[in-house]
């Protein structure tokens, strides 16, 4: 096949994909790309993106598409993000050298598989190995943000000779006649870029495949947002997981230091009585000596069920300086939307230089948020407002979270953190123990005071990181 | 303040005999409650002039019962006597007259007691 027989090789595909490998099995792409099979492409590729959760499998479905011949056809192709100031080379697809490629297109000529097809069952360990197989390449395309190097909104073709220094570095790197530069943008700021040429067939790049391959970039961002997303959420989620267990371990230590404290003082205490005064009656001795062996075997137990249940569990709570204005801002914002459809106004005071507590992050979260929650709950009508105010009183961080809604109910006041009192405010009864359990599984203390007349406050007290 | 009449609650029997037999020795009457109810009646009959209360009391509190106590009658001495060193940063135990972490060593109990009896005098 010659170009200009472009819509054969669309029929007849492009890149096979066998062990890992995406191959050319026609070589060069077409001239232009047909409208219908551009909608085909990007209706399959979005189909596929809908499902993935992985950045690298989105990452790689996409310069799949750029790449297969029944797609855009590029010979190969790389994506580049954003990380501070630096384009940083992050994945690529496709031959690395035109030897490569000619031996590869030759073994795979014959194999009767389309790249594009196996996008809804990608294979992660090809993908991981796809990119070790670029990772020089990556590194050498990486490149400093330059005047001007983040400006473009369209897809254009890159040569020798552009005016931008990312632009001349990349086509250096990559030998390439035309390279086709796809910017992924976000709100105007630039996100990534996909670089993709045909290094081996120097086929030109058409006007029709430049738009395509902007639809498909827009496409890779907001999956890239997406997957990134999703990563986060469950990297939080297992955080919390973490601080969760570490707070039941720290109520088992508890529950286990009273079982332990409780027979050690009594065998302890009835063996001083009998040191010190024996009972005139055998009964009496022989009851109060079983006391003692009864207690110390309840000891002996408790003993061996800690060191079952501490084997048993992994990790402890670990504190790391929080920054606990940035912290406060953040959960506060959460709420925000929330508290204006209840029509609750929402202040969130802290010095400005950062305030640094030795905390568990998702712990601190959480007490911040079942205290906001427990405000909200206690509000309603004109004027309500909470106030969350960080106060830094060494070696302490005070975390202030107050309403003016209302008071605490009377079974709450005389210990509000003991749990089990269900009210209005205070939802379960479990949001405020929650927040002494977390509290104290970082060191520190909840307190709560009606001190200031129509105000009811809760302060979180942790340590100030040193 | 030995003569005194005495009221050890607490869920455990294995405490009660121990109070028994170091409070008797040391010329208290003692009596005992093996739970909150068993307190009540025993409150209920009078002539207790100082009382030793756990917090933890099987399914019930301490804590309540000490507010029970002392809004019948605020001049009636409470000790506090718990494994439990926490309940001394919670308000509601400040209601107590003496606080004391449970120990094999009765001498920080027996202290308190002496000095609650003569303080209520």
């Amino acid at each position: 096949m010659t170009r200009g027989e472009g819509s054969a090789a669309w029929r007849e595909g492009g890149w096979p994909r066998v062990r890992g490998r995406h191959l050319r099995e026609r070589g060069p792409a077409p001239r232009t790309i047909r409208p219908r099979r551009v909608l085909d492409l990007l209706r399959h590729v979005s189909e596929v993106l809908e499902t993935v959760v992985d950045p690298e499998v989105a990452g790689w479905s996409v310069l799949v598409a750029f790449t297969a011949g029944e797609g855009l056809g590029f010979n190969r192709a790389f994506l580049l993000l954003a990380e501070g100031d630096e384009l940083r080379g992050w994945f690529g697809v496709g031959p690395r050298t035109r030897d490569e490629a000619r031996k590869v297109w030759a073994e795979m000529r014959g194999a009767d598989v389309l790249p594009l097809s196996q996008l809804h069952e990608p294979d992660h360990a090809a993908i991981e190995a796809e990119q070790r197989r670029h990772a020089s390449m990556l590194t050498a395309l990486s490149h400093v943000q330059l005047k001007g190097c983040n400006a473009w909104r369209r897809a254009f073709i890159g040569r020798a000779n552009h005016p931008s220094a990312c632009v001349r570095h990349w086509v250096g790197v990559l030998d390439s006649r035309e390279l086709a530069v796809v910017p992924l943008m976000t709100s105007g700021r630039p996100w990534g870029v996909v670089l993709a040429d045909n290094f081996v067939t120097h086929a030109p790049i058409h006007r029709a495949t430049l738009e395509a391959a902007e639809t498909l970039a827009h496409y890779l961002r907001a999956a890239l947002e997406r997957t990134q997303l999703l990563q986060r959420l469950h990297r939080e989620r297992r955080r919390r997981i973490v601080a969760e267990h570490a707070t039941a371990l720290l109520e088992t230590a508890r529950t286990l230091a009273h079982d332990l404290k409780n027979p050690l003082a009594l065998a302890g205490g009835l063996a001083r009585e009998l040191v010190a005064a024996l009972p005139p009656e055998h009964e009496t001795l022989v009851r109060q000596l079983g006391i003692v062996a009864g207690a110390i075997g309840r000891a002996e137990q408790r003993v061996g069920e800690l060191v079952d249940g501490l084997a048993s569990r992994a990790g402890g709570i670990a504190l790391e300086p929080v920054d606990v204005g940035v912290l406060a801002d953040r959960v506060v914002e959460a709420f925000r939307p929330l508290a204006v459809s209840r029509h609750v106004r929402l202040l969130c005071d802290h010095p400005a230089r950062p305030v640094v507590a030795a905390a568990a992050r998702p712990s601190l979260e959480r007490c911040i948020e079942n205290l906001m929650a427990n405000a909200l709950d206690a509000l309603s009508g004109p004027g309500a407002e909470i106030h969350v105010v960080v106060r830094e009183e060494p070696p302490w961080v005070r975390i202030e979270v107050a309403d003016n809604g209302q008071p605490l109910p009377t079974a709450l006041r005389a210990d509000p953190f003991a749990g089990g009192v269900t009210t209005r405010r205070g939802g379960s009864g479990l949001g405020l123990t929650s927040v002494r359990t977390l509290a104290e599984s970082m060191g520190g203390r909840v307190e709560y005071d009606e001190r200031e007349a129509g105000w009811v406050r809760f302060t979180v007290v942790l340590r100030r990181w040193s | 303040m030995t003569g005194s009449r005495l009221l050890f609650v607490d869920d455990e029997e294995g405490f009660l005999e121990l109070y028994r037999a170091a409070f008797n020795r040391d010329g208290y009457t003692v009596d005992t409650a093996v739970g909150v109810d068993d307190a009540r009646a025993r409150l209920a009959a009078g002539g207790i002039d100082l009382v030793v209360l756990d917090i933890r009391l099987g399914e019930s509190s301490g804590l309540a019962l000490l507010r029970e106590i002392k809004a019948a009658d605020a001049n009636l001495p409470v000790v506090l006597a718990t494994a439990y060193a926490r309940y001394q940063d919670d308000f509601s135990s400040w209601l107590a007259d003496a606080y004391i972490v449970k120990s094999s060593d009765l001498g920080e109990l027996k202290q308190a007691v002496a000095r609650c009896l003569e303080t209520a005098q």
